[in-house]
């Protein structure tokens, strides 16, 4: 038990390190959320339920980091308001098959937001990922990128995608990775290799919940 | 925004006519195990929401008691009137109850304190017409929240042989001994505090009370009478204003005659073997002398138009004193210019995100289709906020991964949502989407368009709401009247003034510094505060009438 506390420590420490990793503002409430999805005695309509919820707002938090720009809007009041407007041109791409459980979070979002799907396979000898299938909107070398996935504990399955949309054109600047929960180890993988694209997640610790997908979607 | 909440013609009714049987079964089934409850812990709080049904009571043709039959007179009422004209009219009548329908005005003043109502007493021998003067005295007031309580409520329930004796008429209910001062001392006092109390409804045919009871509340003003409601001293501390009806012997008489044999069938010899046997050695003996103690003697009952004047002149003067001009008084509090927001209040982090929903639901130009979705995606992120601020316990959390986690639960899971009605509707479906089966209680606050004063109309809250932590969703709060209404109405309900936040979309500072000021253990959860207030009550630059853009019933030459 010691030791994991230790562990916990080194994860923070040394994510510092890494400008570009963003990490939801831990208070309770989220820390609650985080419980319950860890908790093995949680039903499964309640995993799904409070799943729900934290992706909402890892969602939300990803928004903040989209482009914008300033605009001048005019009240009911007559009274001018100095708001911003987010610049078109994102789109989301999720991994399958756990990336899917967080479109519906950024549909409720963004109505009609275009989703890609990508699905990595990870070889059940060489344990070695490998991209089977990609469909992105056609323009996506222009967009903005959400990347979904919500379980990081290697890495390896997010460096493919990022290779892949890399390889479609996508600057690197422009991937966000909307994460619920990701390991030392995979920050550290993923943030060396593709330095310059963010990762928002709500937590960092050695334990990754990797039943995650399998209750999600009750094929456990 | 209840503020701006278009107001129903003032005779119209909160519920419509066709609605009136449905409205009072609603009632029925809803209150009375409610009401029980809080008899049996011995809160009787105020619930101090309209329509208040007023059980009707017939008196029986007393024709064995020697009190004075009097006609089926409703005694005692819980008038809420706008005016002389309105006074009927904001009244629904049906076979067996009457529902008052206007909204009731603040009774606590701009600090959030209950302002403690005026009390006036009126003494007179029977059939001397304390009743008219009451009657006029309300007419005359035009104070909207006045409520009437008559002595005759607090017979004593009579033994069996008590019972023979007022069979045969011998039974003096004229005596001081025949009347409950206790309840009555307990009753007034709740009334005093601005509380609900229960008043019972006695049957003078069974000399019991029945098993039903009238709910009353607090008011501005509330009117006593009674034939010996100068006689308990403790009574007499309380009344603010004591009134002695004082009419000749001789009138009241004939007064008496002309009721008990025209409208009761009953003889000449027995009413006045009954007059001078009991009712008027009472009077001598018990009444009168109470004379001493009046500020004011009325001669010649209702008709002393002068008497009844310099009264109401009085009343006013008094409750000028006391002070119930709420919103504006509110609006001048600019006191809190330069200083400090206070430490209640819990700004969301303004992110480009809620910048960015705010630009979309304060333009003008946004389609109602775009208004309501990004609304309540705002709703959503502030409703999330709110439960962040809960308190929460240290858990360790077994993890199928084999490795424990120290994880957080909510120390509590008593909590409920109260919206006030319309726009804090709007904030429902996000606290049910984030917490499950979460109890919902309504409260429904207009604006007054002739006084500009917020009055509560509706009020739907949980059993136990006392035991709750309680998020009171508003979507707008510009100078925080109707959000401090229905705040004071869950402390009225005993809910704890640090288990309230008060959640909305949008405030002015005016808002929330008198909300903190008045209340300081009240969260205040807000996405944005706005500087100003127009002269309208409207948040500036703010979204506009938020209910009206969100339901869509923005009248047509707006917009």
């Amino acid at each position: 038990m010691g030791s994991v506390e230790v562990d916990i420590f080194n994860g923070f420490e040394y994510s510092k390190k890494y400008d570009s990793l963003k990490v939801l503002h831990a208070h309770d409430q989220i820390k609650e959320l985080q419980s319950i999805l860890r908790d093995r005695n949680t039903s499964r309509s309640d995993f799904k339920f409070y799943a729900d919820r934290l992706i909402r707002l890892v969602i939300e938090e990803s928004l903040n980091q989209l482009p914008f720009t300033d605009c001048k809007v005019v009240t009911p009041t007559g009274a001018t308001y100095n708001g911003l407007k987010y610049k078109s041109g994102n789109c989301g791409v999720s991994i399958v098959r756990s990336g899917e459980s967080m479109e519906q979070g950024l549909r409720d979002c963004c109505r009609s937001i275009r989703i890609g799907k990508i699905l990595v396979e990870s070889d059940a000898e060489t344990h070695e990922a490998r991209v089977v299938y990609a469909r992105f909107p056609e323009d996506i070398s222009q967009r903005h990128v959400l990347l979904m996935y919500p379980i990081m504990s290697t890495g390896n399955t997010v460096s493919k995608a990022v290779n892949v949309l890399k390889e479609h054109g996508v600057k690197e600047e422009c991937i966000i990775l909307s994460n619920l929960f990701c390991t030392p180890a995979a920050v550290q993988t993923v943030l060396d290799s593709y330095p310059k694209m963010k990762i928002l997640t709500s937590e960092v610790h050695p334990v990754a919940p990797n039943h995650f997908g399998q209750k999600y979607f009750g094929t456990d | 925004m209840a503020a701006k909440i278009i107001m129903p013609e003032p005779p119209s009714s909160a519920s419509s006519d066709s609605d009136v049987e449905e409205t009072q079964a609603d009632f029925s089934e809803v209150f009375p195990d409610c009401e029980v409850e809080e008899e049996k812990s011995g809160d009787f709080y105020n619930t101090p929401a309209s329509p208040i049904t007023v059980p009707y009571c017939p008196r029986p043709p007393s024709t064995g008691s020697q009190k004075s039959p009097k006609s089926r007179r409703q005694r005692t009422t819980s008038l809420n009137q706008q005016s002389k004209k309105t006074a009927t009219e904001s009244m629904i009548r049906t076979q067996h109850r009457t529902i008052y329908t206007a909204g009731r005005p603040p009774w606590y003043n701009s600090e959030g304190q209950k302002v403690v109502p005026f009390i006036i007493g009126i003494c007179g021998g029977s059939a001397s017409g304390k009743t008219t003067v009451a009657e006029k005295i309300i007419e005359s007031l035009g104070v909207p929240w006045v409520t009437l309580l008559s002595m005759d409520s607090f017979y004593k329930v009579l033994n069996e042989q008590q019972h023979e004796i007022a069979d045969r008429n011998e039974y003096d209910f004229d005596h001081p001994d025949a009347f409950d001062f206790d309840l009555l001392t307990q009753t007034l006092q709740r009334l005093k505090e601005g509380r609900k109390v229960e008043v019972p409804i006695y049957n003078f045919m069974t000399h019991s009370r029945e098993s039903r009871t009238k709910t009353m509340y607090g008011a501005n003003v509330i009117i006593f009478e009674g034939i010996l409601t100068f006689h308990h001293p403790k009574v007499l501390e309380m009344l603010d204003m004591k009134i002695f009806v004082d009419t000749d012997a001789d009138v009241r008489l004939a007064r008496r005659l002309r009721r008990d044999i025209s409208q009761r069938g009953r003889d000449l010899e027995g009413v006045i073997k009954q007059y001078t046997g009991m009712v008027q050695p009472s009077f001598n003996h018990y009444i009168a002398p109470l004379m001493v103690h009046a500020d004011i003697i009325v001669p010649r009952g209702g008709e002393n138009e002068v008497a009844i004047q310099l009264i109401v002149q009085h009343v006013h003067t008094q409750l000028q004193l006391r002070g119930l001009k709420l919103r504006e008084e509110l609006m001048q509090a600019n006191a809190y210019i330069g200083q400090a927001r206070p430490d209640t209040v819990r700004l969301l982090p303004t992110t480009p995100q809620i910048r960015g929903l705010h630009t979309f639901i304060r333009n003008k130009d946004t389609p109602r289709d775009e208004f309501i979705f990004y609304s309540n995606r705002l709703i959503r992120l502030v409703i999330e906020y709110t439960l962040s601020l809960m308190s929460f316990n240290e858990k360790l959390i077994e993890s199928p991964q084999g490795v424990p986690y120290s994880g957080k639960r909510m120390s509590t899971n008593k909590i409920c949502g109260v919206s006030i009605l319309r726009a804090g509707e709007t904030m429902e479906q996000a606290v049910c989407d984030v917490c499950k089966d979460i109890r919902i209680g309504k409260i429904l606050i207009q604006t007054n368009l002739q006084t500009g004063e917020p009055e509560l109309y509706y009020l739907r809250l949980p059993k136990d709401i006392k035991d709750y932590k309680v998020i009171l969703m508003d979507a707008t709060v510009a100078t925080g009247a109707a959000a401090m209404m229905a705040i004071r109405v869950l402390l009225d309900h005993d809910v704890a003034e640090s288990n309230i936040l008060i959640v909305s979309l949008l405030m002015a500072e005016l808002g929330v510094h008198s909300i903190a000021y008045a209340f300081p253990k009240v969260q205040i959860v807000t996405t944005a505060i706005d500087p100003e207030i127009n002269d309208k009550f409207y948040v500036i630059p703010g979204i506009g009438n938020f209910g009206d853009r969100y339901f869509g019933t923005e009248p047509a030459d707006e917009c």
